[in-house]
């Protein structure tokens, strides 16, 4: 094996490795603090490794292709998952029962989401979306004792077992359309003419894909789902899995110019505008933080899809910059109702009233998660702003008129539940049922965490040229 | 050897059809062996018979042993063998036979016709020629498949756990 493509391969060894060394560890001795510490490690090193592997691009090798595109999603991938397992010791420390297995499947689903976002061949990415999958059936289905969380594991794997089947049909179809299992070869044999095989493959491929990133008409799990889940896992299913999937859409779409005919941009265009529509409206109702952040979620991949209605050269870096955004938002969302939920042992504390009047308790949390809500929403001086003006510029630039509408008219009603969050937070209702975050949250690893998250989002927010300037070199596709 | 193709993917589709709308699941199993021979016998017809030997020892393999260790556990009695003589009708296993008896006669013919190794079209691939592209550049596939495999086993290995006993939780007193 070359050098370079050593080097590039290098964070999913680590991450492989640091997988099974934990599962070895778990074999010999349980520990929890040793094994948060041995994941984490492992992930830090394969984030450095990452940044190392940013020095080689482009590399190809017969299966995966280290690009820009792969190595900003492997870096927010690894970034996300580095924060759930650190959010996991906290929220583990009061389960009851084994807790160190949890780590072995989020490292087992960081390797499969690295290989999903550099995949250029159907095999690669199959297995590498099964990869992503497979582990985090077992991480819903963690506290299995919990009546929903286990209904969020089986919901989960009934239906995502039903996308790959979809998924699989699709590149059925494809081969035999184009007798080709590469990504570019396959989109460029379509040129010749879509054919009957090769529409019917696109759209299968897109509906099981369209599953995974709980874009409208294949949303339904989404919201029981992220109620149901433990705290740790949604997180990386909202944040680590998503970005995997999208990345892997968008060379997709990138390595295809064929299939940007128009029939494919108006299906595009009708899944992103009911994504906006849908998420933000069936959030109004909602009092329950968790489906609160599943349904802005779909709203938040509605407004994305734009990127690939465009596909163009903005169309990558704009990527780029509103997933960082909507990765940071959601970790410090999430990274509140995990350190609120992790005080007790049982279900997650996720239902509105119980974070009434949480500022009164706990300033700082209760800032951090304002600050989240604030972001999702795409208020200015915080980093969810810079996402939302990157999408509509992008949008009026391609004059996609419709989008731009859709994104304006949905964080419109978007605002309003977002703020009906932070209000939450705010007021005083004397004998309201509590539930709190720990009095030594804040100087845990957990709690640290999340607040430079939250940190980030205003700094970001307030100087975005980092971030941009990481997009832009990042945002790059190495087409075939 | 393109009748005997077709003649295997009719058969395959016809005894899924007969699994997913048995109300027995013991009787669905019967059509489901049917359907993996059947599959296999289509690989055999590509020139694949590397994929379709596996597709016999893995999946109707597995299948029959599971088959076997669920006899195993029935405690079995003379209740049992009554049992067996009233599921035992026509009409369960004479689906299942006669998917089976077109797939022997396909095989049959095919092997009476002369050489084993005529397809559809394209080559026959060998075990060999498999292991060279599995374990050369898609090395990859093989190691993630192995990775694949332990986040399932740990994932059943926790769920499959006993109810948890914590002390002071509400699951104390459901436990058994």
């Amino acid at each position: 094996m070359p050098f370079a493509a050593l080097v590039a391969y290098l964070p999913m060894i680590l991450v492989a490795a640091t997988a099974v060394a934990v599962m070895l560890g778990i074999a010999w001795r349980r520990e929890h603090t040793v094994t948060v510490a041995a994941s984490v490690l492992g992930l830090v090193l394969a984030l450095i490794a990452q940044a190392f592997a940013w020095r080689v691009i482009p590399v190809q090798t017969p299966l995966l292709s280290f690009d820009g595109l792969a190595v900003l999603a492997g870096l927010l991938i690894l970034a996300s998952t580095l924060v759930c397992a650190i959010l996991s010791h906290a929220y583990l420390e009061s389960f009851h029962g084994a807790r160190e297995e949890f780590y072995v499947l989020l490292l087992c689903a960081a390797a499969g989401g690295l290989v999903l976002a550099a995949s250029r061949h159907l095999a690669s990415l199959f297995v590498g979306l099964e990869l992503l999958s497979m582990p985090l059936y077992g991480m819903l289905a963690y506290a299995f004792h919990e009546q929903r969380s286990l209904e969020a594991g089986i919901k989960y794997l009934v239906l995502s077992a039903a996308a790959s089947a979809f998924l699989l049909f699709g590149m059925a179809l494809l081969y035999a359309q184009t007798g080709e299992l590469r990504i570019g070869l396959l989109m460029a044999g379509l040129n010749d003419g879509l054919g009957l095989w090769g529409l019917a493959g696109i759209g299968l491929l897109l509906v099981g894909l369209g599953f995974k990133l709980s874009v409208v008409p294949f949303h339904l799990w989404t919201p029981d789902v992220y109620e149901g889940g433990p705290g740790p896992a949604t997180t990386f299913l909202a944040t680590a899995s998503k970005v995997a999937v999208f990345a892997l859409l968008l060379r997709l779409m990138l390595s295809a110019p064929v299939v940007q005919g128009d029939w494919l941009r108006s299906v595009l265009t009708g899944l992103a505008l009911a994504s906006m529509l849908v998420g933000n409206l069936l959030a109004l109702t909602q009092s329950n933080l968790k489906r609160i952040l599943g349904y802005s979620s779909i709203a938040h991949f509605g407004y994305l899809l734009i990127a690939l209605v465009v596909a163009d050269g903005l169309a990558a870096e704009t990527t780029g910059v509103y997933l960082i955004t909507y990765v940071l938002s959601t970790l410090a969302a999430f990274g509140v109702v995990i350190l609120v939920s992790s005080t007790t042992g049982g279900e997650d504390v996720a239902a509105l009233h119980y974070y009434r009047g949480l500022f009164w308790r706990r300033p700082f949390l209760t800032a951090v998660l304002t600050v989240a809500m604030l972001s999702l929403a795409g208020i200015p001086a915080t980093v969810g702003f810079i996402g939302k003006f990157y999408l509509i510029a992008l949008g009026v630039e391609a004059q996609r008129w419709w989008l731009v509408g859709g994104i304006i008219l949905g964080s419109a009603i978007g605002l309003y539940y977002y703020l009906r969050v932070t209000i939450t937070l705010f007021l005083v209702e004397p004998g309201m049922r509590r539930r709190d975050a720990s009095d030594d949250w804040g100087v845990r690893a957990g709690g640290v965490v999340v607040l430079a998250v939250a940190v980030l989002v205003i700094l970001l927010g307030l100087y975005p040229s980092p971030m941009i300037e990481l997009a832009r070199v990042l945002g790059g596709i190495a087409i075939r | 050897m393109e009748l005997a193709f077709y003649l295997s993917g009719l058969v395959a589709v016809l005894a899924t059809l007969g699994v997913i709308s048995n109300h027995n699941p013991v009787h669905g199993v019967l059509y489901l062996v049917v359907s993996l021979l059947a599959v296999a016998m289509v690989f055999f017809a590509l020139g694949a018979p590397f994929a379709g030997a596996l597709e016999i020892i893995v999946y109707a393999g597995a299948i029959m042993v599971l088959f076997v260790f669920v006899v195993m556990m029935l405690n079995l009695g003379q209740a049992a063998v009554a049992q067996e003589r009233i599921w035992l009708q026509p009409a369960t296993w004479l689906g299942p036979s006669l998917l089976a008896t077109v797939l022997l006669v396909t095989l049959i013919g095919t092997l009476w016709r002369g050489d084993a190794g005529m397809l559809v079209q394209g080559d026959v691939l060998s075990a060999k020629q498999v292991g060279m592209i599995l374990f050369g550049p898609w090395l990859l596939v093989v190691e993630l498949g192995a990775l694949l495999l332990l986040a399932a086993l740990v994932t059943a290995s926790h769920v499959g756990r006993q109810r948890l006993q914590a002390p002071g939780s509400e699951t104390d007193k459901e436990a058994p």
